[in-house]
């Protein structure tokens, strides 16, 4: 060989070495196996079942990266990283003998899974944080189409071309108009926008910002926010008795009307009254929380129906606020999600300490003075702050507002001669025994305590600690004819938390069987006011005031803290280890200096840096602009959900509202609609039929069908029949008889007067357990938990409600008669009852339609010729025969 | 291929990790991640009637609930012992640890007030407060060992047809129209009959969907005022306006499908078709006028009034039009003794007067149709009462009555598949507690879905990220009562 060969070939040698490791390079980097989208979905489905948060056979978890590689039962490492080899794991996925073979004594997994497992444990099995649990990171934002209006269209542009499709033109104006004020205000435009719009003097922006500003875009917001709230009218279960707990709808409405920074909405629903000087309006907001059930049952446990309310907080707070399945935390760590059972606890440990307890009144209530009492509560705030002190101004003030922090009588225990009458309060008989535990009396003198009695020459005689122990007050009971009454008196100061014990004696009391006196609750305090006569006799005057009320949450005061534990297997008669407010480890640590209480709670939730809340209200807001969420399931953003179509434009939406738009939802809004994507004609073109079915890359408009309250709400507006009013008590629209028949509850439904039979359906009374017919027939829910998503069906039952429901031939007969007086040809009536319920002009084949119709229903009825007849209007039995039919067209059912 | 069916393979093919294998029926059920469209079948046509997963015994289910929970102790579950001990002081060993509704401090104990005999071959013990009954014992299983853990008629009510003490859950009856769509288009598959002149004390959400689509709830077929809600033409509107009414909407809605090009609008006309068919159907199935003197006779039915024979008589009828599920509620049997109604010996008696001949006669009738084979029959309560006479508050209740009682009650079964002339399960000397074949609402729910077809384990739906069934995580099937 030649020196020139041997240089060559060595040449050679080299080029052909470095093309091999770099080719092999290449193919290593070619087959990383990416955890999230490809190895978990394979542990989810076959392994966590049995090796995760719910059970751990062969001690071995896949929940967490630590445990997944620690060694399990057998001593040996399940899953050693980088060595596919030792692991056994991988063994066991290979054996033929099912008793062996991991699933055990299932399917084994296909080739292609095991070689995904095995690449992946000898890539060093890197653990992937599922996207939903990460912080949201600033976004590479993409440029604006050609097409496009915004940055959501750089993002919907990318998937449209990937698929080999392009975005439909913008709709026609009608179009886009009725479908704006739909989605925005929940009603379609009335005749002056739709003027202004039409004739081309507002731009679309500016008919976005005239929706966006009417108040009746909070009703519309509102009412979504209701299914997450779980509101409801009524305080469910058996007796399903009325709540009046109207005014948080009413701060709801106000709340999206000025949009309030969403962060703000939620810190003041959460911790309202946790805020310094909270203000009735902050106090109302945590009725968010108050929309729980109260079971009135006879002979339920309180105990057990608070608890249950306090788990359905923490459910709500999960699925409504968070999208996360949370829930299933109660009995076992989560089966796929990071999660551990103890967490659940820690979470609830942040609602387990609020005043209510299931009781008959549903206290605490703030109470809701008139206006010049109301003034004079702030006067008598004002004076004790100047003559006592600011700590005995608020705790004066929260007395006279809530009636709190006091103890209700379910509290007591050892009865003899006495009990909770239907479990609900405490009751004395002849020689009656019973002990009120756990009592701070340290700086108290006085008790004021609610009662009744309907006998004379009752004694209660109040002993600390032991029936036989020091005496601290002996009290003529004052016969109050069965009413309820609220006195005082003064017992010596104590120091320390004891047991009282009280008895009862009443020569009157003849049968062993019969009572003499009933108690609400007790609050104990210091004689503050004794001294100030007149003082006192405001303070008192105020006190028993009984205005209207709200429920909402108090906190327990030092003196009446409950401690938190873990249910074993989520039973909440099984108490385990106690814990102290805390959040999931998996998700960012509450801020440094945050409050171990609600108010922590909503620092930590709406800290810039939370993965899950941004993200979640977010992906609600697209969900009712567009029919389907980003990620479908808005309830569950965790493992087991449906991952986003569009994550890098859910991200960057989620960072908008918090960095850009200030956590305005309105601005978010506008972005959203202003977009060319959300402005698209809705038509299928057969290619998009078959490439695109579901809509999923959005290359068109959805066609979507209109909410229960929508499809109310528009009859009645388009007709005519629409009452404007806002705010104020629930109503009630014509309901037919027989639906209400709770048991133990002989209340009925009464309809409601002139203009409130016909205000939007947000305003209906909601009954639980027997919800407005017509609004669950068209996917309503009895509100009894927290509802993230509506499924919209499709059934012949809805076309019932829309064909024979009066309201719909009450909206349809209004029309008609208006439409008799306006025009005098059949022709012209109907073109513009065309118009007015759908939004578009009629043409002569739809007309052509109206008129058969029309004719059939009147044949005498010729165009031109009507009689004025004082009953029978035969010309408006057939008019009105078509409005119906209008009014229950799939184009005016639907949101084009 | 037409629209939906199109809509239906791209999407499975597409979208459901399953893939090809996802077009299999029996994996219809829990198979792909996706929630609403999960099943764009049933997204078409979400009442289709489609097969379950093996052969089943039963094609219908009639289940007859007591609300407020009728007193096994003087019905099925003789306990001579418990006579003896009749006003005795309770023993302290029934009394620790336990939780009553309104007992409290020390009871009596409360002697039958029943007297009981043996009947038909089965030798199956009744009192004489069932005396049609009695004769259709050789017909039926009686479970006398059913216990449940909640002592509260809501929760109670709940966790028997909804497998869960607390809201949110679907109904029995959502699920079996979910599993088995609708033979009948012409009526709703799952159909609700109330009487007693109250609602059933867990609310309508007895027979609700649930997290299922909405299109599953139980739907009220009323016998006062319109049988369904909604069902009849306002005043001035005839079935022909009607009939040209819906002729023009649909005709306007084929245009705007032509314009759009959307699937949905199809489906829509199609519900309004269906609509309009219902409204002869519904109403026509309702009325049992028609009915000859002899049904009436057997039955005991008022024409004209809500009564609970009439409800019965009225199932019948439904499942010969091919409706799935009939639940029959009828309210006031909580014999607390609290006053003359709800008393053991007074007002219970008329209850059971009220129902004794309709169920009989529900038996023999379905038996003489040959649809017994096939119509799954159930009776019961939400839990049974206490062999303690009720002291609401510590005090004797003015009349005699029980508590609630979780640890032992009775419910019959009869048809579908299931054992005739046989008792199942047995209860301690005085009927306190079950000591061999105890089963729970559970198990009960297994064995109807079992009779209907349906593994219970397997018929599911994907929701909170995991596949929830009616069972949930317990159950099992009572396979010593299936035939």
């Amino acid at each position: 060989m030649t020196k020139r060969n041997i240089i060559l070939g060595l040449a050679g040698a080299i080029v052909a070495t470095v093309i091999i490791a770099w080719t092999v390079w290449n193919a290593l980097d070619a087959d990383a196996v990416d955890f999230n989208t490809e190895v978990k979905p394979i542990l989810n489905k076959k392994c966590i079942t049995c090796h995760g948060g719910v059970k751990r056979e062969g001690d071995f978890s896949l929940l967490f990266r630590t445990e997944a590689l620690a060694k399990a039962k057998s001593g040996k490492a399940a899953i050693v990283p980088g060595d596919a080899g030792s692991s056994e794991m991988i063994r066991r996925l290979h054996l033929s003998d099912p008793e062996e073979r991991m699933p055990y004594k299932k399917e084994p997994l296909s080739k292609r899974e095991i070689e995904i497992l095995t690449q992946w444990i000898n890539q060093g099995a890197p653990w992937g944080d599922h996207w939903a649990y990460v912080p949201v990171q600033t976004p590479a934002i993409p440029r604006v189409p050609v097409w496009g209006q915004n940055a959501i269209d750089g993002y919907i542009d990318e998937k449209l071309r990937e698929n080999g499709l392009t975005a439909e033109p913008q709709a026609p104006a009608r179009t886009l108009l009725r479908r704006a004020s739909l989605d925005l205000i929940g009603l379609p435009p009335d005749a002056e926008l739709k003027k202004s719009f039409l004739s081309d003097t507002t731009a679309y922006e500016q008919l976005v910002d005239q929706l966006l500003a009417s108040p009746h875009y909070g009703e519309r917001w509102a009412a979504m926010w209701m299914d997450v709230a779980r509101y409801a009218d009524t305080k469910g279960y058996e007796r399903d008795d009325s709540r009046t707990i109207w005014r948080y709808r009413d701060w709801l409405i106000r709340a999206f009307n000025r949009d309030m920074p969403y962060n703000q909405f939620i810190t003041e629903q959460l911790a309202g009254d946790l805020l310094d000087n909270p203000t009735d309006d902050q106090y109302i907001a945590t009725a968010f929380h108050r929309n729980t059930l109260t079971n009135d049952e006879g002979g339920t446990d309180n105990e057990e129906f608070r608890t249950a309310a306090v788990l359905d907080r923490v459910n709500t707070t999960w699925e409504g606020l968070m999208g996360t399945t949370f829930a299933c935390v109660q009995c076992h760590s989560h089966p796929y999600d990071p999660f551990r059972h103890e967490e659940y606890y820690q979470f609830m440990a942040f609602f387990n300490n609020t005043r209510d307890e299931d009781t008959e009144a549903e206290y605490p209530l703030l109470r809701h003075f008139k206006q010049e009492d109301s003034t004079a509560v702030h006067a008598l705030k004002n004076w004790v702050e100047k003559n006592i002190s600011s700590a005995k101004a608020k705790e004066v003030y929260t007395f006279v507002k809530t009636w709190q922090p006091s103890i209700n009588s379910i509290q007591a225990d050892r009865f003899i001669n006495s009990e909770l009458t239907d479990t609900k309060w405490l009751i004395f008989r002849n020689h009656a025994v019973c002990r009120l535990p756990g009592v701070d009396l340290t700086h108290k003198n006085k008790l004021i305590y609610r009662y009744s009695s309907w006998l004379n020459d009752g004694t209660w005689k109040i002993y600390l600690d032991s029936v036989g122990g020091k005496l601290l007050k002996s009290v003529a009971v004052v016969n109050t004819q069965h009413q309820w009454q609220i006195v005082e008196f003064t017992f010596p100061e104590q120091t320390g938390v004891h047991d009282l014990y009280f008895t009862y004696v009443n020569p009157n009391l003849k049968k062993p069987d019969d009572s003499g006196m009933i108690f609400d609750w007790f609050y104990f305090t210091d004689a503050w006011a004794d001294a100030h006569p007149t003082v006192k006799k405001e303070f008192w005057r105020l006190v028993r005031q009984e205005p209207e009320t709200t429920p909402v949450m108090i906190e327990n005061p030092a003196a009446m803290q409950r401690s938190t534990h873990v249910f074993e297997r989520g039973n909440w008669l099984v108490k385990g280890e106690a814990v102290t407010p805390g959040v999931p480890a998996s998700l960012v640590a509450l801020p440094s200096g945050a409050p171990a209480n609600r108010l922590g709670l909503a620092q930590w939730m709406t800290d810039p840096q939370h993965p899950l809340v941004a993200r979640t209200i977010v992906n609600r807001v697209w969900e009712q602009l567009f029919g389907v969420g980003l990620a479908e399931t808005l309830e569950d953003l965790g493992t087991q959900g449906i991952a986003p179509t569009h994550p890098e434009l859910l991200d960057y939406l989620a960072w908008q509202l918090v960095h850009t738009h200030k956590w305005s939802l309105k601005k978010l809004i506008r972005e959203i609609v202003t977009s060319a994507t959300y402005r698209q004609a809705s038509r299928v073109s057969d290619e998009k039929q078959t490439k695109d079915p579901l809509n999923v890359y959005l290359s068109r408009a959805p066609r979507v069908r209109l909410s229960a309250e929508q499809v109310r709400d528009q009859a009645l507006a388009v007709t005519g029949l629409l009452s404007k009013k806002m705010y104020g008590p629930s109503v009630m629209p014509y309901q037919p008889k027989g639906i209400w028949l709770s048991p133990w509850n002989g209340k009925d439904w009464e309809k409601s007067h002139g203009e409130d039979q016909h205000r939007r359906g947000l305003y209906t009374y909601w009954k639980r357990s027997a919800p407005y017919p017509s609004m669950m027939t068209f996917d309503g829910t009895s509100r009894e938990v927290c509802t993230t998503r509506r499924i919209r069906t499709n059934t012949p039952l809805q076309a019932l409600v829309t064909l024979n429901d009066s309201v719909y031939v009450e909206a349809a007969r209004h029309l008609a008669q208006q439409l008799v007086q306006q025009f005098p040809k059949a022709e012209d009536q109907l073109a513009q009852a065309y118009e007015q319920v759908t939004g578009q002009p009629v043409t002569p084949a739809k007309q052509e339609v109206l008129m058969a119709l029309y004719r059939k229903k009147s044949p005498g009825a010729v165009a031109g010729n009507f009689q004025k007849v004082a009953h029978r209007k035969p010309d408006t039995d057939a008019l009105e025969l078509v409005v119906m039919a209008l009014l229950n067209l799939d184009e005016v059912l639907t949101k084009n | 291929m037409n629209d939906l069916e199109h809509l239906t393979r791209r999407y499975f093919l597409k979208e459901c990790a399953m893939g090809l294998g996802g077009l299999a029926v029996g994996t219809l059920f829990g198979g792909c991640n996706s929630t609403t469209g999960t099943l764009p079948l049933l997204r078409a046509n979400p009442l289709a009637p489609r097969p379950p997963q093996f052969l089943p015994k039963a094609k219908s289910v009639i289940y007859l609930h007591m609300a407020g929970a009728p007193s096994q102790l003087e019905l099925f579950d003789y306990k001579p012992e418990l006579h003896k001990l009749d006003g005795q002081d309770c023993p302290p060993s029934l009394l620790e640890g336990k939780k009553f509704a309104f007992i409290r401090g020390v009871p009596k104990m409360l002697g039958p007030q029943a007297t009981f005999k043996q009947y038909g071959q089965s030798g199956t013990w009744v009192s004489n407060y069932l005396p049609h009954f009695s004769s259709i014992v050789d017909e039926v299983t009686i479970l006398k060992a059913v216990q449940t853990d909640q002592f509260n008629h809501g929760p109670a009510q709940l966790l028997m047809h909804t497998g869960s003490a607390r809201l949110g859950r679907p109904s029995m009856g959502a699920w079996v129209t979910y599993g088995l769509g609708s033979e009948n288009q012409n009526l709703p598959g799952f159909v609700v009959l109330t009487s007693g002149g109250r609602d059933p004390d867990a609310g309508k959400s007895v027979w609700g969907s649930g997290f299922l689509p909405s299109v599953y709830q139980g739907v009220q077929c009323r016998s006062e005022g319109d049988p369904v809600l909604f069902i009849n033409n306002p005043e001035g509107v005839t079935r022909e306006d009607r009939q040209h009414s819906i002729e023009a909407i649909n005709h306007l809605n084929q245009i705007t499908h032509r314009e759009t090009g959307d699937p949905e609008i199809l489906s829509r006309m199609a519900q309004y078709e269906m609509a309009f068919r219902m409204q002869i159907s519904v109403p026509e199935v309702m009325n049992i006028n028609d009915e000859p003197d002899y049904i009436h006779q057997m039955y005991g039915t008022q024409p004209g009034k809500t009564s609970l024979a009439n409800n019965i008589l009225l199932a019948r009828k439904l499942v010969e039009k091919g409706v799935r599920f009939i639940q029959v509620f009828d309210w006031g049997w909580d014999s607390h003794g609290t006053d003359a109604n709800l008393a053991i010996d007074i007002g219970f008696i008329n209850k059971c007067r009220s129902v004794d001949k309709a169920m009989t006669a529900l038996i023999l009738d379905l038996k003489q149709r040959g649809l017994l084979d096939e119509t799954l029959v159930i009776w019961g309560g939400e839990f049974g009462r206490t062999p303690m006479a009720e002291n609401r508050e510590g005090k004797a209740n003015p009349f005699k009555g029980r508590d609630h009682h979780t640890e032992a009650f009775s419910i019959w079964m009869a048809g579908g598949g299931i054992k005739k002339g046989v008792t199942f399960g047995e209860t301690d000397e005085i009927g306190y507690s079950g000591i061999k074949g105890k089963v729970t609402p559970y198990d009960i729910q297994a064995t109807v879905l079992n009779q209907l077809g349906f593994d219970h384990e397997k018929l599911t739906y994907e929701f909170q990220g995991r596949p929830f069934r009616l069972t949930d995580v317990h159950g099992h099937v009572i396979h010593d009562i299936i035939a």
